[in-house]
Order: structure tokens, then C-alpha cells, then sequence
């Protein structure tokens, strides 16, 4: 019982993930601006990698056919899941006040920047 | 014109894919026979039963790497010592810059944070694949590249005095590394001194017993494999790789004092 129910949980979390990905690939294509394509990416590197990861740990979990083996792939999974989930958002955010600081990438269209106001250039936008 | 540069890439990748695809079915599979060179490597790198030309380890690269070619490999460490003694030479009597890192210098808090957390973690896999050399994939050269990834991640994200700061300075790493090759150097005449003293016949670079030199390194530890020398030479090999890496990287990225003419 309890073998399925973490198998079907981590399929679940599997999906969520493919979902994401495809939400987050849209997004990269759509939106308008880098910090907001930005964001779409990390969509995908969180909700399309670590959910997944994690999901893929729950099946090893409870696939009984993997024998001593299944702990191993877990842990491993979910280590891997734990290091993408703190080092993603910090490689984003780096990105994202190294692009800024140095007025590389201008906030347009943009409703407001608090940081920096001079950046924001509103309406327009390609 | 953009539209013709972008198709001729889109077909030179498909042409390309389709090339690897037609390939790999024929030539990257390695083939069933054997040489028979092969076959030695293989049948002797962990065999119980043949006490006299086994190495005990289970990674046949890394008992070839450092025990059926050791002599090659020693050489080959000699020469990064020298690339990096040569590195220093380069950059000899050049006055660097000192400056205390402030909490200004660097990276945001978030990234700073999310480095202390990683990179012990990098220390720990690079140890595990430096010292685990003689039973998985890896081995010293490589544990000490990956140990040498914290030291340019540190001075990125933090300063590029941090790391002098913290006493991380290049003359630790010259003593660390000499001290490494030293330890290397020791290791493969360990046998042979121990020979002379006992007055039984060894070799330079030996590791287990061969017929006619009945000593041997000390094998495994209470079921835990060493594989002789092979451990040794690793460990040595992972201390002297880190801190020759470390050495140039803080050489390369430390910027120097204005000079007045």
C-alpha cells in the first residue's frame, strides 16, 4: 500500500514537472523582457527539475524490484533535488543583479522598478 | 542572408546528427575480442588467486595508472610541478595587492550563503573521488581538480583576498604541493628502502609481492582495501593536484599593485 502510494506520488511529481518545463519553455519564448524570461527559466530549473528529481526519488522509494538498491538512488536523488533547489535561485539571482547593476539589460516594459528608477522604461518593449 | 545562415545551420545540425546516428551503430562499440594485453589487465588487476601479479584493486585504470605504468605517471605529476614552478617564474617579484575584504565586496548575501553551504559539500565529493581511486573511477588527479573548484568559486563570489585572508596564501600551497610530491616520491621507494634494510630484494615502485621480492604493502585494513600503494599515491597525488590548482588560480586572479615608474 504504501509502496504505491509513494510510486503514484513521485509519478505525479514526474508530470508536475513536464508541465512546468513546457509552462516554463512558452514563457522564455513569450515574455518580453530578460528578468522576466528569467524567471521562466527558473520555472523550469524548480518546479521542472527539483519536483521531478524528488519525484523520481519517491518511485526508487517504493519500487521494490530495485532491492537495497532503491535507498541508494533516493538519497542520491534527493540530494541531487536539495542542491539544484539552493544553488538554482542563487546562479538566477546573480544573473539577475549582475544584469541590472550594470545596466545591461533595461526593465522595458516595465510598471516599476524600486531599485533603480532611472532603468524602468514604460510602455514599449519588443 | 539571415534566413540562408540560419538553415545551413539548421542542416549542417541535422546532417551532423544524422552522420553520429549512421555511425555509432558501426565503430563506437567496443568490440567483443579482446587483446590479449587487455586480457592480462583485466584477468590480474584483482586476483586473489594469483598472489604474485595482482595488484588488489578492483579499477584497473588506477592500478595501471599508478602501479603496470607508475613510473610514467610520476613523471607526468613531475611535469605539472614543473608547469606550475614555471607559472610562479612568470609572475616573480610582481607586488600583488592586500586589501581586507569587506561585507561590501563580492556577491549578494543569498549567493555568499548558498557558496558556504556548497562548498564543503564540493570537499567532500572530491575527496570521496580522490581517495576512492583505487575502487571506483577517479582517482588523485581528478578528486584534486575538483577540490581546486572551491578555491575559484570562493575568490568569485566572495574577493579576491578572501582566500589570503583566510591563510590560504601561495606560499601554504608551494608547501602543501612540495610536500604532496614529496609524499609521492616517499610512497614509491617506500618497498625498496624497506628492502635494503631487511636485507630481502625489492624494487623501485613496488607495490605487492612479486616472485622473488616477497614483500608487500599493506593491502587492506581489517576488509577495507588499500590496494598497497595505490591509496597512497592517490592521497598524495589529490593534496599535491589541489594545491598546485589552487597555487596558479590564486596567482592568476589576485591583481597586482599599481607599479610606479
Amino acid at each position: 500500500m504504501i509502496e504505491e502510494l509513494l510510486v503514484y506520488t513521485g509519478l505525479g511529481l514526474i508530470a508536475l514537472g513536464a508541465f512546468a518545463q513546457l509552462v516554463s519553455g512558452i514563457g522564455v519564448n513569450r515574455f518580453r523582457n530578460f528578468y522576466l524570461r528569467l524567471h521562466a527559466a527558473t520555472i523550469g530549473s524548480i518546479w521542472g527539475c527539483v519536483y521531478p528529481i524528488a519525484g523520481a526519488g519517491l518511485v526508487a522509494l517504493g519500487y521494490k524490484e530495485l532491492g537495497p538498491y532503491s535507498t541508494f538512488m533516493a538519497g542520491a536523488a534527493f540530494v541531487t533535488s536539495f542542491l539544484v533547489l539552493i544553488l538554482s535561485p542563487a546562479g538566477s539571482h546573480a544573473l539577475a543583479r549582475a544584469a541590472h547593476k550594470t545596466r545591461q539589460a533595461l526593465v522595458e516594459p516595465c510598471v516599476h522598478d524600486a531599485l533603480d528608477p532611472s532603468m524602468c522604461v514604460r510602455g514599449g518593449g519588443s | 542572408m539571415k534566413r540562408v545562415v540560419s538553415l545551413a545551420v539548421l542542416v549542417t545540425i541535422v546532417l551532423g546528427m544524422s552522420l553520429l546516428l549512421a555511425l555509432s551503430g558501426q565503430s563506437f562499440y567496443p568490440s567483443e575480442n579482446l587483446r590479449w594485453l587487455a586480457i592480462v589487465y583485466l584477468n590480474t588487476t584483482y586476483n586473489p588467486y594469483l598472489p604474485d601479479f595482482t595488484v588488489r584493486s578492483p579499477e584497473s585504470v588506477t592500478a595501471i595508472v599508478w602501479d603496470y605504468r607508475g613510473l610514467d605517471t610520476l613523471y607526468e605529476t613531475t611535469v605539472f610541478y614543473l608547469a606550475i614552478i614555471a607559472g610562479l617564474a612568470l609572475g616573480r617579484g610582481v607586488k600583488r595587492l592586500n586589501q581586507k575584504p569587506t561585507d561590501e565586496s563580492g556577491l549578494s548575501p543569498i549567493v555568499k550563503t548558498v557558496t558556504k553551504i556548497t562548498g564543503p559539500m564540493i570537499l567532500a565529493v572530491a575527496a570521496s573521488i580522490g581517495l576512492h581511486g583505487h575502487l571506483t573511477p577517479g582517482g588523485g588527479f581528478q578528486g584534486g581538480a575538483t577540490a581546486a573548484v572551491v578555491p575559484v568559486v570562493f575568490i568569485v563570489v566572495f574577493s579576491s583576498f578572501y582566500l589570503l585572508w583566510k591563510g590560504v596564501s601561495s606560499q601554504r600551497m608551494l608547501t602543501l604541493r612540495s610536500a604532496g610530491l614529496i609524499g609521492i616520491g616517499l610512497t614509491s621507494i617506500s618497498l625498496f628502502l624497506a628492502g635494503l634494510l631487511l636485507g630481502l630484494p625489492s624494487y623501485v615502485f613496488q607495490n605487492i609481492a612479486k616472485a622473488g621480492s616477497p614483500l608487500s604493502m599493506p593491502y587492506d585494513v581489517h576488509g577495507a582495501l588499500l590496494s598497497g600503494t595505490l591509496w597512497w599515491f592517490n592521497l598524495f597525488e589529490f593534496l599535491a593536484v589541489s594545491s598546485g590548482f589552487t597555487l596558479a588560480f590564486i596567482i592568476l586572479m589576485t591583481p597586482e599593485a599599481e607599479e610606479k615608474w
